[in-house]
């Protein structure tokens, strides 16, 4: 074991001996600081206390193990998903879009469904022992698909496009800890390092946010005009809103199974359609799988003989999220009565088929590693009516309160914003519902006073927070805080979440941060749900992603 | 029949001129703000003011329509000081805007301050060098010259400028001191075929529409050349057998199919034949662009849902117009006469019975090619309906526009044919 392993690992590594932590935990935070997943394992194994078997570790997401020679190479796979307008990969705020991209391009880091990030891209990585310092060791030997060598000038060329404010990257409020370019340097060819103005143990993770693929250094800002990756596949066509097609490409750095490089299918090809063509079509045999099945789609395909359904457990949910700087949400009172109304089972049966899991108010979700189990708060219509009564009679105003709540007519927003406007009314709220189309709802998302808003899984706990609870340098909301609420124990002690690797004491700051948000925080969080991946059975190789992404290098299909 | 024609034709472009104005006046009036689709919601009020500006959409809506009308090229070459040309780009064949600077084709860009000139080579590379440009003082005193920038836009650069202004570049909007500070959009009109680009998919809409116009034009052709001969003799037939078993099971069918939403015939024959029997796709899944022609199983299901909706209505026009004519006096003078019956409908009745029919299917024509939206999002078909909705909800005014002019096209020469079929079917109309 020739590797340098940070001094965090190791007093985690006796946490694990002494069952402080568990396995799952010690993994996350070893690899998260650098040491391989091999070398994790073997030092995690160490540990009585152990799970049964240790998997073997792979580069890559785990795959399920497949008997060797009994991988079949070719065949195409047909997935029902909206092909969406795509032009700087940096700037990418859409799922479905970046899993075009990411079929061309790559990633530095990769986190698997099993929530464990490890090097993809990089070799591997070093934090200095204040964090603060990380050194991106580059893989040689990648080339990308025009041919050149992939080196830390492309790696350097993503990071300027990420922090450069006039792209509109989503990038760029994460990387927050990076002060532009000055930050990030080149040591040689393939060696960078990021000098950190705040310590943060997320960087890895933040490698794989969506929109940080890997450009080359000559990249224009038309991605269909310039596929140009690493990855496994070129792009043949993209037709917006009819479909997008993708052919393997012959000399791609990863090797299979069999000794040769990946992918195993020949063709990947995305039709334009909705969800309810996807789910006849599926059924009648016209494609092979779709993109985010609806609970509704859930159960219509689930017995199927022909398919096969992968569920994991995510931190994806529905925020009903009130404005703070706006009537009547800026009054505590009026959130708390909110909140109270939620029958958080009602809500998960009648929106999600009881397929999730119950929340707290508080966007932390029991799938972060250093979540803080808190009791889930019983709906109190009562409670919620007393609050309001204070609140009318303090502005003079009578019940039932007027308010509009607006959402998409989508997955579940309808049945939340339904069953919500049911359940508040013995309160005293009258709750007129907005529901437009998805488009019309994402135009306004950020600015209307009380709304729906669907959030995505993001692997660790301080990554979602710092994107839509805190303010930027200047004091203004960041772009995505759509409630603009800031609060200022609440963002000293995220910062200080974000620093802290010990998991316990970071469960403790955890916990903090969720009492706050329950006791005066801006959303109202039900539940989380699960993801579902359905597929055809020929398809082996299938893992589901909690964030809906695709994983089909790997992927083979049964003659 | 020539002035017929002519008569017609020239009603025709006066009722797409209207129709274009009505629609520009739509768009102006309902359409939302396309900057912040493109931009974002956050993107900043000057980010969007300045993509207005990029977009030629600070020009007043007069302006607009004539540039949309009849092209821009006239005017920006008055402020161009060198001729403007049209070239395909080598890669795409999409049509780029150049100006030719003796004899090279040129384009400009702004770096820093500085102007670069981007020369294409006659071997298709570019070539890019420090521009030496003659520039003009203009009124204020300010140093400007007008050229092509990479974006289609006639630009006017003002040198040594200390305005800042955002330009939207490839990789997103910078802002930069100096530069440009006016735009017009170069574009040809739609009346010289240039139907300007899409602001969606950011390519020429003729280069998406026509396929999607294509593939609309299959599907209301296959229905309606399957549907109109059926709909036409089934009509006849109970139109002449009035108030017998047969005539009340035709009305009956047809009224039956008629009156069920397409949504629903859709969902029950995607049921009954995509899912429980499998013996046919159940949605039009276009794995190539050419799916029709390599698999034409796929149009099965939505031709029989477009049947089900087109045939009871034809069916019925028919069988009234039939029963009327057939109640008429010269028929019933036909009977007395003795006439075998066979030769009293087909030789007397049925040109005249067919004269209301053909109105109606006329107007078919036009419904099957642009409104059979619900169709084309059930079975995921991507035709012009789907474009047409996609394009409205996006705000991308020149797809709108450009598939409703070309409706509205089909439309007004569908009734072109009916009136010329009217005339072959009743001479008096030709005389009148």
């Amino acid at each position: 074991m020739n590797e340098r392993i940070h001094p965090l690992v190791l007093q985690a590594t006796d946490k694990l001996r002494q069952g402080r932590i568990t396995r799952r935990e010690f993994l996350r935070y070893a690899t998260l600081l650098g040491v391989s997943v091999g070398t994790a394992y073997a030092l995690s194994a160490c540990a009585p206390a152990a799970a049964p078997t240790a998997p073997t570790a792979g580069e890559a997401a785990p795959a399920a193990g497949a008997a060797p020679g009994a991988i079949v190479r070719g065949g195409v796979l047909r997935k029902g998903m909206l092909v969406q307008q795509v032009d700087h990969p940096a700037r990418l705020s859409w799922i479905e879009g970046a899993n075009a991209v990411r079929l061309v391009n790559e990633y530095l880091t990769v986190t698997g469904p099993d929530n464990i990030t490890r090097p993809y891209l990089l070799e591997r990585w070093e934090a200095s022992d204040d964090v603060q310092t990380w050194t991106l060791y580059l893989r040689k030997g990648i080339k990308f698909n025009n041919g050149d060598d992939l080196t830390a000038d492309d790696v350097l060329f993503s990071f300027s496009q990420w922090l450069d404010p006039a792209v509109g990257s989503s990038m760029l409020g994460l990387l927050s800890y990076l002060d532009g370019m000055d930050s990030v340097e080149k040591v040689d060819d393939y060696t960078i390092r990021l000098h950190l103005t705040s310590p943060n143990i997320g960087v890895p993770e933040h490698l794989f946010h969506y929109p940080a693929v890997i450009l080359h250094r000559d990249f224009q800002g038309d991605w269909v005009k310039q596929p140009v990756g690493t990855g496994a596949f070129t792009l043949v066509e993209y037709l917006e809103g009819e479909r997008a097609a993708f052919k393997a490409r012959p000399d791609y750095w990863r090797m299979g199974e069999d000794g040769r490089p990946l992918p195993y299918l020949d063709e990947i090809v995305f039709v334009n359609l909705d969800k309810d063509a996807s789910v006849a079509a599926m059924q009648s045999g016209q494609i092979d799988t779709f993109f985010k099945p609806r609970p509704s789609d859930f159960l219509a395909l689930k017995d199927n003989p022909e398919l096969q359904v992968k569920s994991v457990a995510t931190a994806n949910c529905f925020l009903v999220r009130m404005r703070v700087d706006m009537e009547p949400w800026n009054d505590n009172r009026v959130r708390t009565a909110l909140k109270k109304c939620q029958d958080r089972q009602k809500i998960l049966d009648f929106s999600y088929n009881g397929e999730g899991i119950l929340s707290i108010d508080a966007h932390f979700s029991p799938v972060h590693p250093a979540y803080a189990e808190r009791p889930i708060p019983p709906y109190d219509p009562e409670g919620a009516r007393a609050l309001l009564e204070e609140y009318a009679a303090e502005k003079g105003i009578q019940l039932p309160l007027k308010v509009t709540l607006a959402t998409k007519n989508d997955l579940s927003e309808p049945e939340i914003a339904q069953t919500l406007k049911e359940l508040a009314a013995p309160a005293g709220f009258d709750i007129t519902l907005d529901i437009t189309e998805p488009n019309g709802y994402w135009d306004r998302w950020t600015e209307v006073p009380l709304g729906i808003t669907i959030w995505a899984h993001r692997p660790l706990d301080t990554m979602v927070p710092p994107l839509a609870y805190t303010a930027d340098a200047d004091g203004n909301p960041v772009p995505w805080n759509e409630t603009r609420w800031v609060d200022p124990e609440f963002v000293e002690k995220l910062r200080k979440a974000e620093l802290t690797l010990d998991v316990e004491a970071r469960r403790e700051i955890i916990g903090e941060l969720e009492d706050i948000m329950q006791e005066r925080g801006p959303i109202g969080n039900s539940y989380w749900t699960n993801e579902w991946e359905i597929i055809r059975k020929e398809f082996q190789n299938v893992v589901a992603h909690p964030s809906n992404f695709d994983f089909y290098y790997e992927v083979w299909k049964q003659a | 029949m020539a002035r017929f024609l002519v008569r017609n034709l020239f009603s025709m472009f006066v009722t797409m001129f209207l129709v274009s104005l009505v629609l520009f006046f739509l768009l102006e009036v309902a359409g939302g703000d396309v900057t912040v689709r493109l931009l974002g919601v956050f993107a900043t009020p000057e980010q969007r003011e300045s993509l207005r500006r990029q977009l030629g959409l600070d020009a007043p809506a007069w302006q607009r329509y004539a540039d949309w009308l009849i092209g821009s090229d006239w005017r920006a070459q008055q402020l161009s000081p060198y001729p403007l040309t049209t070239a395909p780009n080598p890669q795409t064949g999409e049509q780029e805007w150049w100006a030719e600077v003796d004899g090279a084709l040129t384009r400009w860009r702004m770096v820093e301050g500085e102007l670069l000139a981007i020369q294409r080579t006659p071997d298709g590379r570019e070539v890019t060098s420090p521009a030496s440009v003659t520039w003009t003082t203009d009124e204020t005193g300010a140093e400007v010259f007008w050229g092509v920038d990479t974006r289609n836009n006639l630009v006017k650069w003002v040198r040594g400028s200390d305005l800042e202004v955002l330009v939207l570049s490839k990789a997103g909007v910078r802002s930069e001191r100096g530069g440009p500070q006016q735009y017009i959009p170069l574009r040809k009109g739609i009346v010289r075929g240039d139907a300007g680009m899409s602001l969606q998919t950011n390519r020429p809409v003729s280069a998406t529409i026509f396929s999607r116009a294509a593939n609309s034009l299959i599907l209301a052709a296959a229905a309606f050349v399957l549907v109109m001969p059926l709909a036409l003799f089934f009509g006849v037939l109970a139109g002449v057998n009035e108030g017998k078993p047969l005539d009340r099971i035709i009305s009956i069918t047809g009224l039956g199919f008629t009156a069920t939403p397409e949504f629903v015939v859709g969902v029950f024959l995607i049921l009954i034949f995509g899912i429980w029997l499998r013996w046919l796709p159940a949605t039009a899944v276009f794995l190539t662009g050419d799916a029709i022609f390599r698999d034409p199983k796929i149009l099965v299901l939505p031709v029989l849902t477009l049947m089900a909706a087109e045939f009871g209505y034809v069916a019925r026009i028919t069988r009234a117009s039939m029963v009327e004519v057939m109640q008429s006096p010269y028929i019933r003078t036909a009977f007395i006469k003795g006439l075998p019956r066979r030769r009293i409908i087909f030789r007397h009745a049925l040109r005249n019975a067919l004269m209301a029919p053909i109105t109606v299917v006329m107007l078919q024509i036009n419904w099957l090619i642009g409104g059979v939206i619900v169709v084309e999002v059930l079975f995921g078909i991507p035709g012009l309906g789907s474009y047409i909705y996609d394009a409205a909800i996006f705000g991308d005014f020149n797809a709108v526009a450009a598939a409703a002019m070309l409706t509205v096209l089909i439309a007004v020469l569908t009734r072109l044919i009916g009136d010329m079929l009217y005339t072959y079917l009743n001479p008096r109309i030709r005389f009148a």
